[in-house]
């Protein structure tokens, strides 16, 4: 059990006050981030690398919610990427049983996989370190299973084919970016407030969190849900962008690309994941040509941060901001 | 009782002794530092491959390429302990308090290299290893099985009791028990826990890959065949009390027998989900699991 640390009011006070401008650097530099996302369609026009770049977002999407439940919350899930495939196949069942328009099935996505979230998050409240990481990777399997053998329903590893929303790479392209960033100032909003506090309090002595009147049992189940939430909303947006729902989006190497995301970029930081899920994925892309060996290399840089530098990219830069302004 | 429940409950305690075989050692490592490993099915992998391509790619005798891919994952295993695992207990992790999660995400990235790295290096192809004994199907009774499989269990049975008469008598298995009971208490008492922790991790993953290396002529080795072996050495650690070895071994050969007739019985597709069921509600409502000793507290 982590030692419970004493701290005065006061302590406390700026203690809040550092972690609010720390998040406010990291919100501004993610902005900044998207802001040159945004630019980049002026000059690429080439329909693969947008493509690459939509994913990249449906990933920073998910490396967020999930940055927000383990970073942040010190929650330790293994599914994210079962809420996104649990929010493709309700918009993709909704629609391809009910022809349910796919605005209405995004937004059905995101109730579902918010409840299933509240319902999975309350029953492992009170599990921590390897026994969470193994009931939701057991979570995790059993409804890939469950899609993968409901042949009936699902059409199980043909997948389903659901409605596109639009032809325009460049409309999904900044309908992606869209979701990214309100996403990312909901978060923003969250964590500056004071839940914000109480998350990171619970992550960091749950005992003490509770002695000093933080409702543990509500903020804990409460991230769980907002970040399936948000994996659910990707997933969903995802099923109409490919036009086609399969049970690999709940792959355990999905959940691995998300954690290496995440760790690379700096977990509990706002910005790092973001900018990781880009760097991540369209290094990948660009590597799979030269040789193939990007997911050897990122799977060792998941060992190396973990190992080495814990706070990421992110923390990387930071020092290296801080003694540039040092010199 | 029925010939064919005869054949399923024989065939099912036999893979019951080879999932005994990794779970020991994810339990023991469980015991030592608390952590799950989640690279445990890679060890399996790379013995595996190494006990196939020591005897094919270099003309080894089985006989003797067996003890070899034992050696190979008992090496990973202490590479693994030396590189990634000391800074669980030596305290000069960065991750402070998060030291759980550093476990997850170093042992999760590890299994994720070691997959990936060689899927790139021998390749996305299924290997298949040379049986121990070429007859092919041996007629016991009601029960039909090869004589390789024959064989490996055997073999299983008898590794299985060395290492669990080690972990029981042995001077070093008494130590290894002291540190899971309690770490700092067995460090007071004068144990060398960094020893403990090193002969453990050598130990699980030369038995994770003595298993692999036993199935090979029959799962066809690929660089993602670890990963459903984990998955139920997890499950078995759960049922059988974290940490505890004969709950390791009993609880495999339960799952082996549950999985052999529920894939019968109950429903072929979802064969490999009752175990996880069973995992869940045993993590929800009794993770000490079926024989698990609670921590004892200095």
């Amino acid at each position: 059990m982590a030692p419970s640390s004493a701290t005065s009011p006061a302590a406390d006070r700026s203690g809040a006050q550092l972690s609010n401008t720390k998040t406010t650097v990291e919100f501004r530099a993610a902005l900044v981030a998207m802001a040159i996302v945004a630019l980049i369609p002026l000059g690429v026009s080439n329909p693969y690398w947008l493509g690459v770049l939509i994913v990249s977002m449906y990933f920073a999407i998910l490396a967020g919610a999930w940055n927000l439940l383990a970073g942040y919350t010190g929650q330790f899930s293994l599914a994210p990427a079962t809420f996104a495939m649990i929010g493709a196949y309700t918009t993709g069942l909704l629609n391809h049983y009910f022809g349910v328009a796919p605005l209405l099935g995004i937004v059905a996505a995101v109730v579902v996989s918010g409840l299933v979230g509240l319902l999975l998050g309350r029953a492992v409240l009170r599990l921590v370190g390897p026994y969470l990481a193994l009931t939701t990777l057991s979570f995790a399997e059993i409804m890939r299973l469950v899609a993968s053998n409901s042949i009936d329903i699902t059409r199980g590893d043909l997948g389903l084919g659901v409605e596109g929303l639009m032809n325009s790479r460049v409309g999904w392209y900044y309908l992606f970016l869209g979701a990214l960033v309100v996403l990312l100032i909901l978060f923003y909003m969250l964590l500056r407030s004071k839940a914000g506090l109480f998350l990171q309090a619970i992550r960091d002595d749950e005992v003490a969190a509770r002695r000093a009147g933080v409702n543990v049992v509500f903020w804990k189940t409460a991230a769980f849900a907002i970040s399936a939430a948000a994996s659910g909303f990707a997933g969903a947006l995802y099923a109409h962008f490919a036009e086609l729902v399969t049970p690999e989006l709940g792959l355990i190497g999905q959940t691995g690309l998300i954690v290496s995301m995440t760790v690379i970029g700096g977990m509990g930081t706002l910005a790092g994941p973001l900018v990781a899920a880009f760097l991540v994925y369209v290094l990948s892309e660009w590597l799979r040509d030269v040789g193939g060996y990007q997911l050897v290399v990122f799977a060792a840089l998941v060992i190396i941060f973990a190992r080495f530098f814990r706070e990421g990219l992110w923390g990387l830069a930071r020092a290296a901001v801080k003694r540039r302004g040092r010199a | 009782m029925s010939g064919i429940d005869v054949d399923l409950a024989v065939n099912g305690l036999i893979t019951g002794l080879f999932y005994a075989l990794m779970a020991i050692g994810l339990s023991l490592i469980f015991g030592i530092l608390k952590i799950v490993n989640f690279a445990h099915g890679e060890f399996y992998m790379v013995g595996a491959y190494a006990y196939t391509l020591i005897a094919l790619a270099l003309g080894v005798p089985v006989w003797i390429a067996l003890p070899l891919a034992f050696v190979v994952g008992a090496l990973l295993g202490w590479l693994t302990e030396r590189t990634l695992m000391r800074p669980l207990y030596a305290g000069y992790t960065s991750w402070g308090l998060m030291r759980d999660e550093y476990a997850v995400i170093v042992t999760f990235g590890l299994s994720l290299f070691l997959i990936n790295l060689v899927d790139k290096v021998i390749g996305p192809y299924a290997y298949r290893g040379p049986p121990l004994v070429e007859t092919s199907r041996v007629v016991l009774g009601p029960v039909l099985i090869s004589g390789h499989r024959l064989l490996a269990a055997g073999i299983a049975i008898a590794v299985i009791a060395i290492t669990a008469a080690l972990i029981k008598w042995s001077f070093w298995g008494q130590q290894i028990r002291a540190v899971s009971q309690n770490r700092l208490g067995a460090s007071l008492a004068g144990i060398d826990t960094a020893k403990a922790s090193v002969i453990v991790f050598m130990l699980s993953g030369g038995l994770a890959a003595f298993a692999g290396a036993l199935l090979s002529p029959v799962i066809n080795a690929s660089p993602d065949v670890g990963i459903f072996p984990a998955i139920k050495s997890y499950i078995i650690v759960v049922l059988g009390g974290m940490g505890s070895v004969p709950g390791a071994i009993i609880a495999s050969l339960f799952l082996g027998v549950i999985e052999s007739f529920g894939a019968v019985y109950i429903s072929f597709q979802y064969r490999d989900a009752f175990g996880l069921i069973l995992l869940m509600l045993f993590l929800l409502f009794r993770p000490q699991g079926l024989f698990g000793e609670k921590g004892r507290e200095v």
